[in-house]
């Protein structure tokens, strides 16, 4: 009874003790040429300059053809075990909740939900690995052909991860739908496999991140300033733990001032041990690391952490 | 006499029947050792709806008719291992499913049961045309035109032959990991 029991239990511990990787958010976006192309843009003066910027909300109310074409996107990766988020859905979504946010206060206080102008900026349709889509009808006589490119593009490194693009075989006789569906079809392989490779990338030589190091104003010092036995600057104190940390020591450090650091291609672990078990990492887990190592001595230096996504962190030293 | 009729009836039957046998026996003999050469070429025809592509099959064989399971292994094969290059009607190259060139070695036993007489493959392939072989997809190859190369368009269902091999651990899926 002992040994079943003992079974048993290494059984399962073995079955928790193997966690999962984060999983990206994926979402279609149409392409900001595709919208403005059609009209679906918004114009808008920036500090005397006009900046045209495309009207998603306009473009998912009016055409059927972009319905036709995300909707055959989702069910196609919904299929492979990857279910997209649904940009018309998560903008509705948005409007919603910050409508309810302003109608909403404290019973007892009567004041209102705190947001600050970053989370106002923050609060955007967004995921961490966006499909940008476009497509052209191309006519020539009776006969017309789509030039269709779907680009997975990494929110936070900004790298194209993943492509599939060309143009249809001419048609007399099918319509414009029955081409987008045909070209959806046919290049969700080829993308599909392109993305592949990018995934079996981030098992191998862990998730690619942005971190960002910088200092709030009013702190006296800097990182240029000297700690520790060795009396190191700051920056190398801050690189050196950043070496010992990545997978395989990976990252660029892209910039360094007295003021910000920059580090660019940082490659993550997908797991981390807590409690003997494995979990799964994100940018936010392995800055806090970063933040404990700075707040603990001989550095003793007070920072705030604060996140985009799964792939971009920032500390500020000085101050929470 | 009755006797004597029926073991002559029989002896004769036995004589005529013999040779056929064995020719069936050499051919289906010969077919499977081309199958498992795995010689052969595939054509994209066209895209069919939920994931299905109409592929054009050229399997070789020293006889001038080929076994229909022949083409339908030489297919799936092919989809797995191969990929589908890019063909006239809008055909767009897919890549092989799977993506290790290795895993035939590695999961022999797998593959072996799979394009077994009677195995799996035959639930994602289908014949077009009921095998019918059009007159310009039969030639004469090879040194002195001593062998056949023939093709049979077959329909085959990638998104289910995916499901298959992911859900045996031959190949990965896209969100495996996560």
């Amino acid at each position: 009874m002992k040994n079943i029991l003992l079974t048993a239990f290494s059984i399962l511990s073995v079955l928790f003790a193997h966690s999962q990787a984060k999983k990206p958010t994926l979402m279609v976006v149409p392409s900001d040429n595709w919208c403005i192309s059609r009209g679906y843009s918004l114009e808008f003066d920036n500090q005397g300059a006009i900046e045209v910027i495309p009207d998603y909300k306009r473009a998912f109310q009016e055409n059927a053809d972009l319905l036709l074409v995300i909707s055959k996107l989702n069910g196609l990766m919904a299929e492979r075990g990857f279910p997209l988020k649904n940009m018309e859905t998560v903008i509705k979504s948005r409007e919603l909740n910050s409508a309810l946010d302003a109608a909403r206060s404290s019973r007892s206080s009567g004041a209102e939900v705190a947001e600050s102008p970053v989370d106002q900026i923050l609060d955007q349709a967004k995921a961490d690995i966006v499909l940008q889509l476009t497509w052209s009808v191309n006519q020539t006589g009776p006969k017309k052909s789509v030039t269709f490119n779907l680009q997975g593009l990494d929110a936070y490194s900004n790298k194209q991860i993943a492509t599939a693009a060309g143009t249809g075989a001419p048609s007399f006789s099918a319509e414009l739908p029955v081409l987008l569906e045909e070209a959806v079809q046919s290049y969700i392989g080829p993308f599909a496999n392109t993305l592949q490779d990018h995934f079996d990338d981030l098992f191998e030589n862990g998730r690619e991140v942005t971190l960002r190091i910088k200092r709030w104003d009013d702190w006296p010092n800097d990182l240029e300033t000297t700690y520790g036995p060795d009396t190191e600057e700051l920056g190398f104190i801050i690189e050196d733990w950043m070496a010992d940390n990545t997978v395989k020591g990976r990252f660029s450090t892209t910039d360094a001032t007295e003021n910000t650091m920059l580090f660019e291609q940082v490659r993550i672990p997908m797991f981390f041990e807590r409690n003997g078990r494995q979990r799964a990492m994100d940018t936010r887990r392995f800055a806090s690391e970063l933040s404990k190592f700075l707040r603990s001595d001989p550095y003793n230096i007070e920072n705030k952490l604060t996140t985009r996504g799964l792939g971009e962190a920032t500390i500020f030293l000085g101050s929470k | 006499m009755s006797k004597t009729l029926f073991q002559s009836v029989l002896l004769l039957l036995f004589l005529f029947a013999t040779p056929e046998l064995m020719a069936q026996k050499r051919a289906k003999r010969l077919a499977d050792e081309d199958t498992q050469n795995w010689r052969y070429e595939i054509q994209c025809v066209n895209v069919g709806r939920q994931g299905s592509y109409l592929i054009k099959v050229y399997s070789f064989s020293r006889r001038k008719h080929i076994p229909e399971e022949q083409s339908k292994k030489n297919a799936v094969h092919g989809v797995i291992f191969k990929g589908i290059p890019a063909g006239d009607r809008g055909c767009v190259a897919q890549p092989p499913l799977a993506r290790n060139a290795n895993v035939e070695e590695e999961k022999r036993a797998y593959f072996d049961d799979f394009f077994a007489e009677g195995g799996k493959y035959m639930k994602f392939v289908s014949l077009t045309t009921d095998g019918a072989v059009a007159a310009t997809d039969r030639f004469r190859v090879g040194r002195n035109g001593r062998e056949y190369k023939i093709g049979i368009v077959v329909t085959v269902n990638i998104d289910l032959l995916r499901k298959e091999l992911e859900s045996a651990g031959i190949i990965r899926g896209l969100s495996s990991g996560f």
